[in-house]
């Protein structure tokens, strides 16, 4: 008997991406809530799971063995080849490749600088207010030194106007190239739901409320379409009935904004 | 469909997808174009050239298809691999695959920025420098990825500061680290199996034998390995494509080092 544990924050940006590879294909899973703000990812108890310290991770045991699998993108992809349930990957090969694309154009180029931002205006100010000795004891316990420079740059505040100015040029950039994309083709990538939405629309989803001047009804049309495509999606609801923060809130918002 | 491969040296991305298009059997035509000369900014017949213009791995290779630029060295070969119908180079099993492309992400996140900026800077900086000033500008202008043009006018005023020089050096040695514990229980191939984790570590790594000597100098098992995956017929064939004397000695401007997170 397969059991499937996700050990996952928000079903936002990267956390949101296995959750919803999970669902789509219909696969029973233990959901494992990690809250990041409060820094569980760093605990002994998760450092078991995954000594890199790092959401999500999944657990899958089968055949008497247990696997341990990291990355969300490649999560996903394990997902989606080793499961049944409707296939999340196109069966033609540059479909395929240009799905591959997208997603690493959203991981290492695009995902990066809408993080940045997000920890700017979002987790930075939530953690800051902490105890400094309990904030800097918590960042010792961060095992990869470039997450703990991340770390203490979020929650200093201390992005230089240039690392934020090159983040906005490349958010503003990455938006239109997608508005160009989904004018070509209904999904990112293919004339079908992929693992590439699933990645993309985890940064995305709230471009309208958060990206006001970038995205919403008249400048980025295909996006707003496509959005609620994907918005509608059962699997999308039933993901996002699991969010415990206030940005399940948010997903109310923009449906009204988008149905509106 | 007709698909023409626009390639460098075969080395870096370059030779991964060569090497690929070789052991794939496909028969597609390849054209050598000049990258330090920005040929690759300059392809003809590309009606849609996002993938080309924001591509993350730098100057690597272009395969067009379909007036589609299609790039990622790694990506095109796994493209390789499944328009042959399966050549075998990437592992049957879904775990066993998820192996294979967190291997390869780390390569292509870690060692090859750091490759290409040592390899740049070892023996491309110069002729970058030396490009005359009115040729640099048309050059650079027709790059389209303001990062990408970045790192051209960086090689070019030879503006890198020491720590991205030790950090490269460091990434290099931890990338020859992590083969030689892989190759530890005395496998053949880096997943077990002959991949294209084999193809695209070879790539970047084996020209950074003559520089990082020292990297390898406790490595017998991953300089065995760098023997082994370059007799391959494939890689072989890559490297007879060469138009110079070393070509693991020809650089240009590649994938950026990771900014954030």
């Amino acid at each position: 008997m397969d059991e499937v544990t996700l050990y996952h924050w928000e079903p936002n940006a990267n956390s949101g991406k296995p959750m919803l590879a999970l669902m789509e294909k219909g696969v029973p899973f233990t959901s494992h809530y990690i809250d990041m703000l409060q820094f569980d990812q760093h605990k002994p108890e998760y450092l078991a799971i995954n000594p890199q310290g790092t959401i999500p991770a999944m657990t899958h045991s089968a055949d008497g063995q247990k696997r341990v699998l990291t990355e969300s993108t490649a999560i996903m992809e394990y997902v989606n080849d080793r499961f049944a349930g409707p296939d999340l990957m196109p069966a033609d090969a540059q479909d395929r490749w240009r799905v591959r694309w997208w997603m690493k154009f959203m991981d290492q180029w695009l995902g990066p600088s809408f993080s940045m931002i997000g920890w700017s205006v979002f987790v930075g100010p939530m953690v800051r207010q902490r105890d400094p000795a309990e904030l800097d004891a918590a960042i010792e316990r961060i095992p990869l030194p470039e997450r703990r420079v991340a770390w203490r740059k979020a929650i200093s505040g201390d992005f230089s106007a240039a690392e934020m100015a090159e983040s906005r040029r490349r958010v503003s950039l990455g938006i239109a190239r997608l508005e160009e994309e989904l004018g070509k083709r209904p999904y990112v990538g293919s004339n079908q739901y992929t693992l590439a939405d699933i990645n993309i629309f985890n940064s995305t989803y709230s471009l309208p409320l958060s990206q006001p001047d970038l995205a919403g009804k008249d400048k980025t049309p295909n996006i707003m379409r496509w959005l609620k495509r994907v918005y509608t999606r059962d699997a999308v609801k039933k993901t996002w009935a699991m969010g415990k923060t206030d940005l399940a809130n948010r997903y109310g918002l923009i449906m009204a904004e988008i149905e509106g | 469909m007709s698909a023409i491969l626009y390639h460098g040296e075969p080395n870096g991305a370059s030779l991964t997808v060569l090497a690929a298009l070789a052991e794939s059997g496909l028969a597609i035509e390849c054209r050598h174009i000049d990258l330090l000369g920005g040929e690759r900014h300059a392809i003809a017949g590309i009606a849609d050239p996002v993938a080309r213009d924001l591509g993350i791995e730098g100057e690597g290779p272009v395969l067009v298809a379909g007036g589609e630029a299609m790039t990622e060295s790694v990506f095109l070969a796994q493209y390789f691999d499944e328009a042959a119908g399966g050549a075998g180079l990437q592992p049957a099993d879904a775990h066993a695959r998820w192996e294979m492309m967190m291997w390869c992400r780390q390569i292509t996140e870690r060692l090859s920025p750091a490759a290409a900026l040592l390899g740049n800077m070892a023996n491309a900086q110069e002729a970058i420098a030396a490009i005359p000033d009115d040729t640099f500008a048309a050059l650079t202008a027709s790059i389209v990825s303001d990062d990408l043009r970045e790192r051209w006018q960086a090689l070019h005023d030879g503006v890198i500061d020491a720590a991205q020089i030790a950090d490269s050096e460091a990434k290099v040695a931890a990338a020859v680290d992590r083969c030689e514990k892989q190759l530890g229980d005395g496998r053949e191939w880096l997943m077990g199996t002959f991949s294209i984790a084999d193809l695209v570590t070879w790539s970047w790594l084996a020209g950074m034998q003559p520089l990082q000597p020292a990297a390898f100098a406790d490595a017998p098992l991953t300089q065995a390995w760098i023997v082994r995956t370059g007799a391959r017929p494939s890689v072989q064939a890559a490297l007879a494509r060469a138009t110079v004397p070393d070509p693991l000695r020809a650089w240009a401007p590649g994938p950026e080092i990771n900014r954030w997170g």
